[in-house]
């Protein structure tokens, strides 16, 4: 990194900045009069930096366990924990704060803010956590996804990648350790679901903890840890099944 | 199930998961429909209660009045009408005389001195009265009271100030009078003050009624009459007798100079009836601007939803389904939101009518009210309201059918052509504010522009209410500050003092007046009616009724000129810069002049001389005009006066030297020159709560078309809420975001109503006013309280709109808006 350039790491989550703890995690909602059990005594630690893949089908409750450790929902029992801090029983605002400085989200639809340009949308996750310099923080993450020539086009002026590029970005921007991706590729062709994917395994190698949820099982042969779920239970914990591919490898 | 059942059921689903916005879309129709239901209603009741009122006191047909200050034997009048060709068609006549008086009233608990005037008639042996009196409380008068020092008191004067039923006055001339009854009479069903030219009269003018006997007597002038009313067969040979009047007045043998009215010539006649259909006009403006709020608010809301049904739609022409019957369902929609405004809105408007009915009798008291239920107006309001916001909703619907069905389906379609255009991508590089979530909001108003313009035209229509309504008191302050800065400069405490008849100049009457106790300063001079009009007839108005004043060197008060110069000799007049322009003349200009001619001893003729306009005063009511000492011996008043102006010492009120006029024989009447001014500003005072009221109605308009636009925002933006909530953006600072967004729309609204409030002021002012108050010079004006109210309204209320979505946004399910598909 070249002297003056902002630094992408905010050490905001300390030494467990990176953990993610669920235990006897369990989840269920009241339909009428039916209860629904989305999440069974789930128990998934994630002790060191990782790209870890959440696969399932649909209903299989995936997203569901993407929200609890994004902070988004609470569980009906278990205990959650991020970065080392329990928040099980957290109020609304120290939840927030868990996705103001701990996890980023990044959406199969892209969610970006049509109002801004690329370059604003990636300054929001700045924005939001606090940075200084966010526009410079900005401009050089926005950069490093290969968008610096697109940075005052607006949403609707990009293609489905660079958007999901600049939203990758903006989770990026916030410099938090957790990044949270629901179906990343989902929206994308497969050449362009390939550079997502591998912009998202950079960020595992560069040390932050990268949890992907895809239906795709064709995408958790790149992860380095696999938890597949079915109807809420996990049914399988550990490396890809026949080893860890290549993205050059992958088809779809 | 039919297919109509169907789209009946499937549009009341729509409605049912929209029913907030829908709810306040309703209101704001409602409100709209029920302001114009109940004002179109109390026209007809004030048409009706007119009619009827005016009908049961017997109202004349033909009046024939002498110039102020000047009598006529008793009889000489009816001899006048005796000698018309068509005097087979006259049913009745009575000779009356009407004097202007000052009136104390004894024991009212506050100090109340003020002018008025006494009205004698003669009680017929049989049947009724002409212009007959309605008591409203108390005893009205018996023979036996006929000569007797007994009257009727003027009723919203007595109302006004709270008078008992009966009580006791002293009046010029230092008379003890008793009042039996309060009562009304047709020149005073609506009080129009000395002259007939005032308005707001009622807290400062006391008008008696009582035999011709008493009057003669109270105002000194015994045998003498100065007033003849008459009723005819058929009151549509009013116009014809009225000519052969005036016919007989130029060529008969009694010297007289008079003016002859018909009916619609009564100031209180005038008003009554201009007022509603000027009312009318100012209340069809107010409820179009509500309703065309609705309008506007209903398209918002429609657009929004016919966007959220638009891959439905697609689907629906995929299936081959015509599109005339995709339309039936946003269409269902729409004519059920007007449908539920409209229910709204007649009970609305039955509401507003029951409150008008109780105000209209306060504050305008007839002798008849009929408030029965208006049909019609009900039923014209019922059919705007509905057919407005269903044509506001027919472009958005036409929008979305017309689409290929290949675009419909696809996602994003109509928002995604939208969500980034606008102008906003003008801003991409201009950095209003460091924060990208700073600049956010401006981004958003400006993405949006056709909803932006929509929900500010809304909010702009209701402010433009506001402002109208506001500026109209604005504009009579203005006027009424003016005036009183004219009257009042150089001798503001002055008295203005009117004798009775006239008066040897040099008399000891006279000389008691100007030298009375407290009295510092007097000068003495002329008052004379006359009607001005211009040489070249096409300049402007046919004529301009003025008080033409004489000035002298001593006088102790003049008139400001504002343009030319003081007129001088005896062919020169000043006149107010309203009665100029309405008569289309300029300093230099001539003018003829129609005005009394003393002929002999208590005879007079009406004469016309041409006069150049020396120049003109600021006075706003084109009444005052003024001419030189020296006209008076050109008019053939040389030596004699009918008003003294006085001067109080230092440290005396005005009031004690009115007070000291009572017991003068020869004053009619004394009163402060700010009199009338003052009684203007209490009157416009009384406006203060209607306005309150009205404020508040905008104010709840704005608010409801803000909130309809702000749910609307929630609805369209839940994803990108949901994304800045996952963010850990706190709902406060969405809040924030949304509150400025509203805020500029606002901002627009109101600068947008602003210019149109004042347009349409402008037009009220200038079109409407000129013809109900034709002598008051007004100028469209708004005070900056005014201004300030419609940005506190128009920006602040409606920024707070979105804190009504608070609940909303923090009840909402982020993880399910995150996946909302658009």
């Amino acid at each position: 990194m070249a002297t003056g350039e902002p630094s992408l790491t905010v050490p905001t989550a300390g030494p467990l900045g990176t953990r993610i703890d669920l235990d006897d995690v369990c989840k269920s909602y009241r339909v009428g009069s039916t209860t629904v059990t989305a999440l069974a005594d789930v128990n998934i630690h994630v002790d060191e930096t990782a790209l870890l893949v959440i696969l399932g089908p649909s209903g299989s409750g995936k997203t569901t366990l993407l929200n609890l450790v994004g902070a988004l929902d609470t569980p009906t029992s278990g205990t959650v924990r991020i970065a080392g801090r329990d928040i099980t029983g957290s109020s609304q605002r120290e939840r927030q704060l868990v996705r103001r400085h701990t996890v980023s989200f990044i959406f199969q639809s892209f969610n970006l803010f049509p109002a801004l340009t690329a370059l604003e949308n990636v300054q929001f996750g700045a924005d939001i956590a606090g940075r200084e310099h966010a526009a410079d923080v900005a401009a050089h993450v926005l950069d490093q996804v290969g968008l610096g020539d697109r940075m005052r086009h607006f949403a609707h002026q990009l293609s489905g990648g660079e958007q999901q590029r600049v939203a990758i970005a903006r989770a990026l921007a916030t410099g938090n350790p957790i990044l949270l991706a629901d179906e990343p590729t989902g929206e994308l062709d497969f050449r362009t679901g390939v550079q997502i994917l591998e912009l998202l395994q950079a960020q595992a190698d560069a040390g932050k903890t990268v949890l992907v949820v895809t239906h795709n099982r064709e995408i958790s042969r790149v992860a380095d840890r696999v938890v597949e779920l079915s109807s809420g239970r996990i049914v399988s914990d550990g490396l890809p099944r026949g080893g860890r591919a290549a993205i050059r490898d992958l088809h779809w | 199930m039919g297919p109509a059942t169907l789209w009946l059921r499937w549009s009341w689903r729509d409605l049912r998961a929209r029913w907030l916005v829908v709810l306040a879309i309703a209101i704001v129709i409602a409100l709209g429909t029920g302001t114009y239901a109940a004002f179109t209603g109390s026209a007809t009741w004030r048409r009706v209660s007119n009619d009827k009122s005016f009908a049961a006191l017997n109202t004349h047909d033909v009046r024939l009045r002498l110039s102020a200050g000047t009598t006529a034997p008793h009889g000489a009048l009816l001899d006048v009408l005796s000698g018309i060709p068509s005097i087979d068609k006259v049913t009745a006549a009575e000779e009356r005389l009407v004097q202007p008086i000052q009136v104390e009233v004894l024991g009212a608990g506050e100090d109340l001195l003020v002018t008025g005037e006494v009205l004698g008639t003669g009680r017929p042996a049989s049947g009724q009265p002409i212009d007959d009196v309605y008591v409203s409380a108390g005893h009205p008068l018996t023979a036996a009271d006929t000569g007797q020092p007994v009257v009727v008191l003027e009723r919203n004067f007595a109302d006004y100030h709270g008078l008992p039923a009966s009580g006791r006055l002293r009046v010029s001339g230092d008379q003890a009078v008793r009042y039996a009854g309060h009562g009304q009479w047709p020149d005073n069903l609506i009080v129009t003050g000395e002259g007939g030219t005032g308005f707001f009269s009622h807290s400062t003018y006391a008008a008696l009624y009582t035999s011709l006997a008493t009057a003669q007597r109270i105002s000194r002038s015994p045998g003498r009459v100065n007033d003849l009313v008459l009723t005819l067969r058929d009151s549509d040979d009013a116009r014809s007798v009225k000519r052969e009047l005036q016919e007989a007045l130029r060529e008969g043998q009694t010297a007289v100079s008079a003016s002859v009215t018909t009916r619609a010539g009564m100031p209180s006649y005038r008003l009554l009836y201009r007022d509603i259909e000027n009312d009318q006009k100012v209340w069809n403006v107010v409820a179009g601007l509500i309703l065309a709020g609705a309008a506007f608010a209903a398209f918002n809301l429609t657009g929004r939803i016919v966007e959220a049904q638009r891959r439905e739609i697609g689907v629906g022409m995929a299936l081959g389904v015509p599109r005339s019957v995709l339309a039936v369902r946003p269409l269902l929609l729409g004519g059920q939101i007007a449908l539920i405004g409209v229910v709204f809105g007649v009970l609305m408007g039955a509401a507003v009518g029951a409150a008008l009915s109780d105000t209209f009798k306060t504050l305008l008291p007839l002798p008849v009210w009929d408030t029965s239920f208006q049909m019609s107006a009900f039923a014209r309001a019922a059919a705007l309201g509905f057919l407005l916001p269903m044509v506001a909703v027919c472009w958005p619907v036409w929008r979305a059918v017309r689409v290929e069905p290949v675009e419909a389906i696809r996602v994003g379609h109509l928002a995604g052509r939208g969500r980034g255009g606008g102008p906003a991508p003008w801003l991409g590089r201009v950095s209003l504010a460091r924060s990208s979530i700073r600049r956010m909001p401006l981004r958003n108003v400006l993405r949006t522009p056709r909803r932006t313009m929509l929900t500010a035209l809304g909010i702009g229509a209701a402010v433009t209410a506001l402002v109208a309504i506001f500026g109209m008191l604005d504009s009579f302050a203005s006027a009424i500050d003016q005036e009183k800065r004219e009257v009042a400069h150089d001798a503001p405490r002055r008295v203005s003092v009117q004798l009775l008849g006239l008066q040897p100049a040099g008399s000891p009457q006279v000389s008691r007046v100007t030298a009375a106790t407290g009295v510092a300063d007097a000068s003495t001079g002329l008052s004379l009616p006359a009607t001005v009009r211009a040489v070249d007839r096409s300049a402007g108005a046919a004529h301009v009724d003025v008080v033409l004043q004489t000035l002298s060197p001593d006088s102790v008060w003049t008139p400001t000129v504002s343009d030319g110069a003081a007129p001088r000799g005896r062919d020169e007049i000043l006149l107010s810069r309203k009665a100029a322009a309405d008569l289309g003349v300029a300093p230099g200009d001539h003018v003829v002049v129609s005005h009394p001619q003393r002929v002999g001893a208590d005879q007079f003729r009406t004469v016309q001389s041409r006069m150049r306009v020396a120049g003109t005063h600021p006075d706003p009511v084109r009444v005052p005009a003024y001419a030189d000492a020296s006209v008076a011996s050109r008019f053939g008043f040389a030596g004699l006066v009918n008003l003294v102006q006085t001067v109080p010492e230092a440290g005396v009120p005005p009031e004690d030297v009115q007070r000291a006029m009572l017991a003068s024989p020869v004053v009619a009447s004394a009163q402060s020159v700010t009199a009338t001014t003052d009684a203007l500003e209490t009157a416009l005072e009384q406006f203060t709560s209607i306005l309150i009221v009205a404020a508040g109605v905008v104010l709840l308009l704005a608010l409801l078309i803000a909130f309809n636009a702000a749910s609307i925002a929630v609805d369209e933006r839940a994803r990108e809420n949901a994304t800045m909530l996952a963010y850990g953006l706190p709902v406060r600072s969405l809040l924030a975001m949304q509150t400025t967004e509203s805020a500029f729309t606002g901002l627009l609204g109101t600068v947008l109503g602003l210019a149109a409030g004042f347009g349409v002021l402008s037009w009220m002012v200038g079109s409407l006013l000129a013809e109900t108050a034709p002598d008051f010079g007004l100028s469209p004006v708004l005070s900056a309280t005014t201004v300030a109210t419609a940005f506190a309204l128009g920006v602040l209320a409606v920024a707070v709109a979105p804190l009504f979505t608070v609940r909303r946004l923090r009840r909402m399910d982020v993880p399910s808006a995150l996946r909302v598909i658009e």
